[in-house]
């Protein structure tokens, strides 16, 4: 069957059959009904997931920040908007988010600039290529538990790897897991899981055509010229993907609290200041403090940030993100 | 420290084993003569326990089913997904809990079962029988330690006294503690910087531990071991600006800033002081008689180890609480309230309680179990004595119902490694602390009515 047949008589010869055979009075479904059908059937599972696991409990949440509940009270109250002032008033508010943005400028061009130059390495013509690849995406795939056990092990002040290498060379050891240096731990368990961003890089530089570096070293161009000119300008839109999700993922990382010794409830309070990020504040008032109505308020500005943030990002990068594709071909 | 939800794998392992060992005892000492529950049966019907994996091990709930014919279905504790249930409607029908400290905010919030009617049926649990300890779990409505029962602890132990190790006070050529007679605070801590051991920033030795079970639980007891109370008499406000609060938290702090332990500026990578007091790297041990269950098991370590008596501020008075009570209540709404009672007897009077009354994992909370505990060797015969004397010293320092220990002990969190770390002074501490915790707890009291 060709377009032309379709878009002639709208359906294919068989369904005209099917749709003569029908029994008389049984209304006859167009080609884009059935379309529409076939769209929002394959589409129900996730528009039902979707409605069920993320709009009502935002739903739900977006009420809840409205009261005093608590979860097992029986006396809470509606407070209006009660508990979006005191977020703007609360000192720990403004300093987790403060750290919290300074971690998401930090590790997000850190891991992208590190997972980016691993693709590259990982992409030249190696010896063992494969191997290397895959050893640099295994601790991508380790449970964030386990990297964080890993890491309290690594990094303990009188038991650890770190501090052995370090009295080994006359240094003294350091308090890796306390004030002020857990912020540098933090930093390296993003590094840790580079390899997620390599991967999806190195899927991006397997697609820029080999004729143009070719064609940039007939004109001289050097390795960095070639790198800068070419191969940056058709990766941004990956590197563009990697920087907003980067940061909403950054945002919304839980890894100090993984990185805590205690791990009861209001144990993995017990942070260093340099950790107390936005989620750890939230974590602590919804299930240490068992402020839900609070707790829901910050998490709803939160995603208000996330939205202004994923904007402002676009609208920056708007004029250096370069598609590899005719914008009007599909109009 | 007492035992934590985060503690290491290794630890919950041998606590598994332990509790393991314990439902073989219990096994074999359930053909023993056994008083016989004279109210309800259950059998045939379904619990749901909420508990810790140490708490009922695969065996124990066999020995369950074949001893009572009640099928136990333990889920995982976790307080955000017991609210979960409850506010659902379907709340487990047992629940873990730390007695000193949940008694009275679930109570407050009416989510208990009133277990009175229940303990006046039984011949298993008799009133005459059970130890003061278990008044942690009574709530009059206003005061902690009165009025009627909604729990009971499974075993218990005086949470302010410690455990030392002989061989590093002899190595660090430090005096012994009195067996029976308490040093002060101030002594503890000054034995704890003479026996620290350092090396390229490293501490190769920890002069002592002193956590208490959580931390707000541990700063009222040694507030009224300073001869003062944490809290207002209505419990609605606390105040860290007495004299007896301020030296309290000033001594916690300088134990924190000292760096003789771990703190909240010092964490400890296994979360409690079993694995370090055991590798012979902790001098000194804020736990009571229940880490027996863990040194007993050493021969090697055993015979070094001694308990020492509650410390007391200089000029204050001599208690010796018990800051967690651990045990089970049921909740209000709980579907099989009369099978779960049986279980609740069989767990606390029979079989499973002389198991764990004879493996010195905690003092029994029946006082008829107490001939149970372990006193073979001398050195069981030694910490016995000195346990026994404490015992008398023991008493309930009631908990605030209008916040959780959790919600306090994060406040905590948050304001204290500043002080501990030397940027700020105790009494700007003291205000700060003052000012969070009353504001939690001025929402609380909103929040019971």
């Amino acid at each position: 069957m060709t377009v032309d047949q379709i878009s002639v008589t709208g359906r294919t010869g068989a369904p005209d059959s099917i749709a003569r055979r029908a029994p008389a009075g049984r209304p006859r479904i167009s080609m884009t009904g059935r379309r529409h059908r076939a769209f929002y059937l394959f589409t129900a599972p996730w528009i039902i997931g979707f409605l069920l696991l993320t709009v009502v409990p935002m739903a739900y949440a977006l009420w809840l920040s409205f009261t005093t509940y608590d979860g097992i009270s029986p006396h809470w109250r509606y407070v209006g908007l009660g508990n979006y002032t005191e977020l703007f008033s609360d000192p720990q508010t403004w300093n987790s988010l403060g750290r919290t943005g300074l971690f998401a400028i930090t590790s997000v061009p850190l891991s992208i600039v590190a997972g980016l130059g691993l693709a590259v390495l990982v992409n030249r013509p190696i010896r063992a290529r494969g191997l290397f690849r895959t050893l640099l995406y295994l601790p991508a795939v380790v449970p964030p538990v386990g990297a964080g056990l890993t890491f309290k092990a690594l990094f303990d002040q009188n038991s650890g790897a770190a501090n052995g290498v370090l009295t080994l060379f006359g240094f003294d050891a350091l308090g890796w897991l306390a004030d002020p240096y857990a912020r540098y731990v933090l930093l390296m368990s993003v590094l840790w899981a580079a390899g997620n961003v390599m991967i999806i890089s190195l899927a991006g530089l397997q697609d820029v055509p080999r004729e143009l570096h070719e064609a940039a070293r007939i004109d001289g161009a050097g390795a960095w010229r070639t790198f800068r000119s070419i191969t940056v300008p058709l990766l941004s839109p990956v590197l563009l993907f990697q920087t907003v999700t980067g940061v909403i993922a950054s945002v919304q990382t839980i890894m100090p609290l993984l990185l805590t010794p205690d791990g009861t409830t209001a144990g993995v309070t017990a942070l260093p200041q340099s950790n107390y990020l936005y989620m750890m504040h939230v974590f602590s008032q919804y299930f240490a403090l068992g402020r839900y109505g609070y707790a829901s308020a910050l998490l709803w500005v939160l995603f208000v940030l996330i939205l202004i943030a994923t904007g402002l990002i676009f609208r920056f990068t708007s004029g250096v993100v370069f598609y590899n594709v005719d914008p009007e071909a599909k109009k | 420290m007492h035992p934590r939800a985060g503690a290491s794998l290794s630890r919950r392992r041998f606590l598994a084993l332990s509790a393991a060992g314990g439902a073989t005892g219990a096994a074999a000492l359930s053909g023993c003569a056994m008083r016989v529950s004279s109210g309800v049966s259950g059998v045939g019907e379904t619990v749901t326990v909420m508990a810790k994996a140490d708490d009922f091990s695969p065996e124990l709930i066999r020995q369950a089913r074949k001893d009572l014919g009640v099928k136990i279905v333990t889920v995982r504790y976790d307080i955000t997904k017991l609210i979960g249930m409850m506010t659902n409607g379907a709340p487990p029908d047992l629940v873990r809990g730390v007695g000193a400290t949940d008694a009275p905010y679930f109570a407050a919030r009416d989510v208990m079962e009133d277990l009175d009617p229940y303990f006046a049926r039984s011949d298993v649990l008799r009133a005459g029988d059970l130890d003061p300890v278990n008044d942690l779990w009574r709530y009059d409505g206003r005061t902690q330690g009165k009025g009627p029962r909604y729990g009971m602890a499974k075993d218990f132990s005086q949470d302010s006294m410690f455990w030392y190790n002989t061989a590093l006070f002899d190595e660090a050529g430090v005096g012994h503690p009195p067996e029976t007679e308490p040093v002060t605070y101030e002594e503890w801590l000054e034995d704890a910087r003479r026996l620290t051991r350092r090396r390229n920033g490293q501490t190769t030795v920890f002069g002592g531990s002193y956590q208490g079970v959580l931390t707000p639980n541990l700063l009222a007891s040694l507030t009224a071991s300073a001869g003062g109370n944490l809290f207002t008499d209505d419990f609605s406000r606390i105040d860290f600006t007495t004299p007896e609060a301020r030296k309290a938290l000033a001594w916690y702090v300088e134990y924190g800033r000292s760096r003789v332990g771990p703190s909240i500026v010092q964490p400890d990578p296994n979360a409690w002081d079993g694995p370090t007091y055991q590798a012979g790297r902790m001098a000194m041990s804020n736990s009571g008689y229940w880490l027996g269950g863990l040194i007993n098991t050493d021969k090697k370590l055993a015979p070094l180890s001694r308990l020492a008596p509650a410390p007391l501020f200089a000029g204050g008075r001599r208690v010796s609480p018990c800051q967690a009570g651990t045990g089970f209540w049921m909740p209000k709404k709980a579907k099989n309230k009369d099978a779960a009672w049986r279980v609740f007897e069989w767990f606390f009077g029979e079989g499973p309680a002389r198991a764990r009354a004879s493996g010195g994992w905690g003092i029994p909370t029946l006082k008829s179990l107490r001939p149970l505990m372990p006193a073979r060797e001398d050195y069981q015969k030694r910490v016995l004595k000195v346990q026994n004397a404490e015992l008398r010293h023991f008493s309930v320092i009631a908990f605030t119902p209008y916040a959780s220990a959790d919600s306090l002990y994060a406040l905590f969190n948050q304001e204290a490694p500043a002080a501990m770390n030397g940027h700020m002074s105790v009494d700007t501490l003291a205000g700060r602390l003052n000012s969070v915790m009353n504001e939690q707890l001025k929402r609380g009291k909103e929040q019971v009515g």
